[in-house]
């Protein structure tokens, strides 16, 4: 079976389709999480494959089906935080060997192909579709729900890994070259010579500081609730491994990697792996979890005139994007519950939830909207998954909190200011990602 | 004659993410010696407090790895160590703010981490 990378039309990324046909066809089901690292430790087991294999068996035990009633799988092949394999670097041949390997060495340890994950889940004998997704969990879900509304499948896993290997990212495999193609050196993040990741959010950042007459010091409650959320998240990195609140003093303290971004507005590359169970609404019915319903997607693919993004380009995207969920979904922003967009780099969650006009929330409100009770036991919670800030940089942690809060699965992290019944989940940046909003109920 | 340690905690700690080198029983075996010691880190102050607290080792001082100049300025001593495993991080760092700079490995090999050197 040839796996395909997903086709743009299956995207909903422009304004104007109205309402999206499968609303409340598709739900989300199970859920399955392997365990956080920092790094990986070479050991077989702690491969992203093993640790992709392990999330997809917790999602199918969770949504309480046989596995041989799964007729598809959308998964991300890339698997990269920005570790790539060094072309010097033998490949380990004993976890090659660990597993059925596919024709590429590196399978299971540095990427991940659905021909490897089907090989080495021989209990999956009856997958019938495959598809591949971009980047992040945000565009499998869209992908997933698209496929499984347009009956691609059924029955669908949808899953996404990240190895983060020994090492500094983005200081090997291209980023490493002498000679990269076109304006690649000059990107934020993506070679020794660039600016810094953050450095294209940090500008857009200080524009919206002097626009709208903010400063850096207003993030302080957002990042210490998203960490507190985090520390509340048991999938979590720093739940995990490190159970440490970011108390404002800390954060403020903390150094400049392109100012006015710090420390802590970076995430921190793990090693995770996440996978959910999709199905049809009526399917969900004998599942042994609660449906949470998939009102729609929506799709960003803003272009910037130039290199770096300019404040007014992502307002205006975000902007449409926002509309764009919500026609999609058939809802208006009075409806939701809470907001679960995305947040790494932290800076860029406000332009997300202000496109949103979460709350009644206009252009420039967002910082001083973090002064208020944004908690979960709040009646405004603000990214209750606590996000990449909170638990390390998965881009999952925001889809898998919107089903558990609906599923009223979150436990300590549940929000108890508000009933949680709809909600939006997406990423990840504000000039490109895939959206979802997510239901208790089908209507 | 005073000196003080300034340790990295990452790639420098038994403890640190990724463990470096130098375990804690050697920090404590300066500490004893009295030497001035203190971790120097990305890690939060609040984070490296714990850190100490946890294996009952008391220091004079916790700085983000930005602030090494005011351990040089907040403490008298004879001569300045920065440990750390990175190149532009703490060993730049640590020669920019008047440290005297040590790798991770090149620290375990001295005599005040020996308890009866």
């Amino acid at each position: 079976m040839t796996t395909q990378m997903a086709p743009e039309s299956m995207y909903r990324s422009t304004e104007g389709l109205g309402v999206w046909p499968h609303r409340g066809k598709v739900a989300a089901v199970g859920i399955g999480h392997s365990p956080t690292a920092r790094r990986w430790d070479g050991r077989a087991e702690t491969s992203v494959g093993a640790q992709s294999i392990m999330a997809c068996r917790k999602a199918i035990e969770d949504a309480g089906v046989d596995p041989s009633q799964v007729d598809g799988i959308v998964l991300v092949p890339v698997t990269t935080t920005g570790a790539h394999w060094d072309a010097d670097t033998p490949v380990p041949m004993d976890v090659v060997n660990a597993f059925n390997p596919s024709d590429d060495p590196l399978d299971g340890i540095g990427q991940l192909s659905a021909e490897w994950l089907l090989k080495n889940m021989p209990e999956l004998t009856n997958v019938k579709f495959t598809m591949y997704a971009p980047g992040c969990m945000s565009a499998a879900i869209t992908v997933a729900a698209q496929a499984v509304g347009d009956g691609l499948a059924s029955t669908c896993l949808v899953l996404k890994g990240w190895h983060n290997l020994e090492g500094r990212y983005n200081h090997g495999g291209i980023s490493a070259a002498n000679e990269v193609p076109g304006s690649f050196a000059l990107s934020p993040g993506r070679t020794l010579w660039g600016a810094p990741g953050c450095y294209g959010t940090a500008l857009q950042f200080a524009q919206y500081c002097t626009k709208y007459g903010k400063h850096h010091d207003m993030m302080a409650p957002f990042m210490e609730n998203s960490r507190r959320n985090g520390l509340l998240f048991p999938e979590g990195y720093w739940a995990q491994h490190r159970p440490e609140q970011l108390p404002p003093e800390d954060y403020l303290n903390s150094r400049w990697i392109a100012k006015p971004a710090n420390l802590f507005d970076n995430d921190i590359p793990i090693m995770a792996s996440a996978a959910y169970l999709f199905t049809t609404a009526e399917k969900a019915q004998d599942m042994a979890q609660k449906p949470v319903y998939i009102l729609g997607h929506a799709s960003s693919r803003g272009l910037a005139r130039s290199i770096v993004p300019t404040l007014e380009e992502v307002e205006a995207e975000t902007d449409s994007t926002g509309r764009k969920i919500y026609e999609s979904a058939g809802i208006s922003p009075d409806d939701l519950s809470f907001e679960n967009m995305y947040d790494g780099f932290a800076q860029f969650h406000q332009f997300h939830i202000e496109g949103l006009r979460y709350r009644g929330m206009q252009r420039g409100d967002a910082l001083d909207f973090y002064q208020t009770d944004i908690s979960i036991e709040g009646p405004n919670p603000v990214l209750p998954s606590g996000g990449n800030i909170g638990s390390g940089r998965s881009r999952f942690w925001m889809h898998t909190d919107c089903i558990q809060q609906i599923q009223g699965r979150a436990g300590a992290r549940a929000v108890t200011g508000v009933k949680p019944e709809i909600a939006v989940s997406g990423g990840p940046m504000p000039m490109g990602g895939n959206f979802t909003v997510w239901s208790a109920t089908p209507n | 004659m005073a000196i003080l340690i300034s340790f990295d905690i990452d790639g420098t700690l038994e403890v640190g993410d990724p463990p470096g080198p130098l375990t804690m029983e050697m920090v404590r075996i300066v500490r004893d010696k009295g030497f001035l010691i203190g971790s120097c880190s990305d890690r939060p102050p609040s984070s490296q407090r714990s850190m100490w607290e946890e294996f009952d080792i008391s220091v004079d001082f916790t700085v983000a790895k930005h602030l090494l100049a005011d351990v040089k300025s907040g403490f008298e001593a004879d001569a300045y160590y920065h440990i750390g495993d990175r190149e532009d991080l703490d060993r730049q760092n640590a020669l920019r703010n008047g440290f005297d700079f040590l790798w991770p490995d090149e620290a375990a090999a001295k005599p005040w981490f020996d308890a009866e050197a």
